[in-house]
């Protein structure tokens, strides 16, 4: 069912929808952006049409509400620990497809990988519940069509945002009660069909072309433009990866919790083993590694689609200005070179 | 050719006397250093007009333009005209009409009506830079019709951050643009960027908490660059929405005792660095028995002392919480003689009014 509403029924339909629900939508931070005088927009709980902000991709994920930067596990007192609680309310994320589809790569991870299911994880997800928010055509960093992520039908209501109000679809009819005498349209959510930039990921099946690849010096490239700072994962759709950390109260290392914090393949040490050995010691090592497992590895080991979703925002993040997309067809080039060089052999 | 030049009107009217008789130097101001490019034409004209052709950056950020003749003088006061009036009083919202705030009525086809506060310099700042925290030039603005017209010295420099590209520290009056900067635990994953930023760029306030996995910052040492701000890979640490700034006091060059300026406010408002501008043509009248000569700013500082200069320019204003006020600044001078102030009492300088 269809419905159109303007900023006082959208307003009314919030307030309605936040007494059952924790909403979450993109928030505009003021001046909290990385230079003075520019904002952030990242995840946030909304109350209001107009906090939300839809005319823009948000430069952090919607996976941060649903796999927090950072999250109290447990909580231990000498010889005794107690679980942290999961979230006591249901939620509704609002999210473009992007964000939406990037959740069956975060469900992978954490839900059924090597027979285990997280349930710090599990025990949010079955909590949310999705509002899609019909992209807008994104920005000039998107590629979602090139990886396939432009569709979605994994939610409960699609919205399309507009300086009047916003069209909405209910797919589950949990939430057709909230929608009790609004008025009734047509309204069905359309999808981005191109973008402005499309990414060709190369045939990578044959092994000696990958190690090849491996050696390739594009990646050398990397060294020395990439800072390792790991804002492209951290802004990353799909990353999950993580660490533990003990968080000790005041001055008793008895008491404490144990914590989940993000990790980044990006930042130096990640990979560091016993007796300090690093598999990745370099930028460019590093680089490798995330884009052949974004567009690779992952996909041999999982099936189904590549690991990045082409919502852009690692090329969005960089504070150096190094773009995924333009780095993936730097690769597909090179694979076009080495394979042509192994047909002369 | 004329010899008979009054050259001391002339520098006031922003014409310098040149080393070949009968030639002078226009100065235009910009205050901040960043002006419409389409001003660019009229200094072209000018100097195809009426000078030699050539263009010379001012080391204070004026457009200046050699070899005008003294006869043509008053051609180019008239062709300034358009200039003085977009930039000074549009831009700006310079009331040209009066000098050090007293009504004194401005011919607009004399030229600039005094040299007296020196055109006010700024780096890029935020407009562009991705160091700034703060808008140079739109600070400039409305510093301009508080410091001018008026024949009392002062030179402002402005820089949007702590590495003080615009030298703050060498002028009178040095601004820099500087940001609180809170921190947000909860979106830290302990990398340490931050850490080393702060080491290598500014004044290792910042360390790893290994019990926490957190950050702890060294508050009193915190110069507000925000390094941590553009190393951070999460945004765990913001800047606070109002910019803040630094207040360098007596900075100078000069034949005699040049020094660098000394912190006089930290963290001052922009209504805070306003006030105190507001009172500096009060604290000079007084300091020079209400007769302004020639006299760079530093100086007037030296002759009424910090205290009495402290209390004058803040006379009336009201300080921001986060504000800080130098109780005293010790400044260290190059004494291009040894005892440079030891000598007759007769030649010591006065301060404030005289019988």
């Amino acid at each position: 069912m269809g419905y159109s509403l303007n900023i006082a029924q959208a307003d009314a339909l919030l307030s309605a929808l936040a007494k059952d629900y924790r909403v979450y939508a993109p928030r505009r931070f003021r001046n909290q952006g990385r230079y003075s005088a520019t904002d952030v927009i990242r995840y946030g709980e909304v109350g209001k049409f107009s906090e939300i902000v839809w005319q823009q991709k948000s430069d952090y994920p919607a996976k941060e509400v649903i796999n927090p930067i950072q999250q109290a596990l447990f909580y231990f007192t000498e010889d005794e620990y107690r679980e942290s609680k999961g979230p006591a309310k249901p939620v509704l994320i609002l999210a473009r497809p992007c964000d939406i589809n990037a959740q069956r790569v975060q469900a992978k991870i954490f839900a059924g990988n090597g027979g285990f299911t997280d349930v710090y994880y599990e025990r949010m997800r079955e909590k949310v519940r999705f509002a899609m928010m019909e992209c807008n055509g994104g920005d000039d960093t998107c590629f979602c069509v090139s990886m396939g992520s432009n569709k979605t039908d994994e939610y409960s209501l699609a919205f399309r945002f507009s300086e009047e109000g916003l069209d909405a679809e209910v797919k589950d009819p949990d939430f057709a009660a909230y929608f009790a005498g609004m008025p009734q349209s047509g309204y069905t959510p359309s999808f981005v069909e191109e973008n402005e930039l499309k990414v060709t990921v190369p045939d990578l099946e044959d092994k000696a072309v990958r190690q090849a690849l491996k050696k390739h010096l594009m990646w050398k490239e990397f060294d020395g433009r990439c800072i390792s700072c790991g804002a492209c994962t951290v802004a990353c759709s799909t990353c999950t990866c993580f660490t533990t950390r003990d968080i000790i109260y005041g001055d008793n290392p008895e008491v404490g919790e144990r914590r989940r914090v993000t990790a980044s393949c990006q930042i130096a040490g990640f990979d560091q083993m016993a007796g300090q050995k690093e598999f990745r010691a370099t930028a460019g090592d590093r680089m490798r590694y995330k884009v052949l497992h974004k567009f690779h590895d992952y996909k041999v080991r999982f099936g189904e689609s590549h690991m990045c979703v082409g919502c852009g925002r690692c090329t969005h993040r960089c504070p150096e200005m190094i773009s995924i997309s333009a780095t993936v067809n730097k690769m597909n080039a090179a694979v076009s070179e080495i394979k042509s060089g192994m047909a002369k052999q | 050719m004329n010899h008979d030049i009054n050259i001391k009107k002339l520098r006031l009217n922003c014409f310098r006397q040149s080393k070949v008789p009968g030639e002078f130097m226009l100065q235009l101001r910009v205050p901040g250093g960043t002006v419409d490019a389409k001003y660019l034409t009229m200094v072209q004209h000018i100097a195809n007009t009426w000078g030699d052709g050539n263009f010379h950056f001012g080391t204070r950020q004026t457009f200046d333009i050699t070899g005008i003749k003294y006869d043509k003088i008053p051609e180019v006061n008239e062709y300034l005209e358009t200039y003085i009036r977009e930039v000074d009083e549009e831009l700006c919202s310079v009331d040209m009409d009066q000098v050090a705030h007293e009504p004194q009525p401005w011919d607009p086809k004399a030229g600039y009506p005094t040299i007296g506060a020196r055109n006010i310099t700024g780096c890029i700042g935020n407009y562009h830079c991705i160091c700034g925290n703060i808008n140079t030039f739109e600070l400039a603005r409305k510093i301009e019709p508080i410091i001018f017209p008026s024949h009392y010295h002062i030179k402002i420099n402005i820089s949007g951050c702590p590495n003080d590209c615009n030298k703050a520290h060498m002028c009178d009056f040095g601004i820099i643009g500087v940001s609180k900067i809170d921190y947000h635990p909860e979106r830290c994953i302990g990398c340490g960027a931050c850490v080393r930023a702060c080491e290598h760029g500014a004044t290792r306030v910042l360390s790893l908490n290994e019990g926490s996995g957190r950050i702890d910052k060294d508050p009193c040492c915190c110069v507000g660059c925000g390094e941590c701000v553009k190393a951070c890979p999460t945004s765990a640490w913001t800047r606070r929405e109002e910019p803040l700034y630094r207040v360098i006091l007596g900075g100078r060059t000069g034949r005699q005792t040049p020094r660098t300026g000394k912190m006089f406010l930290n963290w001052a408002s922009e209504d805070v660095v306003l006030g105190v501008l507001k009172n500096w043509q009060k604290f000079s009248a007084w300091v020079m028995d209400y007769k302004p000569e020639y006299l760079h700013g530093g100086h007037l500082i030296d002759r009424a002392g910090y205290k009495k200069f402290k209390e004058l320019i803040l006379d009336g204003v009201k300080l921001n919480p986060e504000c800080l006020v130098a109780e005293d600044i010790f400044w260290h001078e190059t004494e291009y003689r040894s005892n440079f102030n030891v000598k007759p009492p007769a030649m010591h300088h006065t301060a404030g009014p005289q019988a």
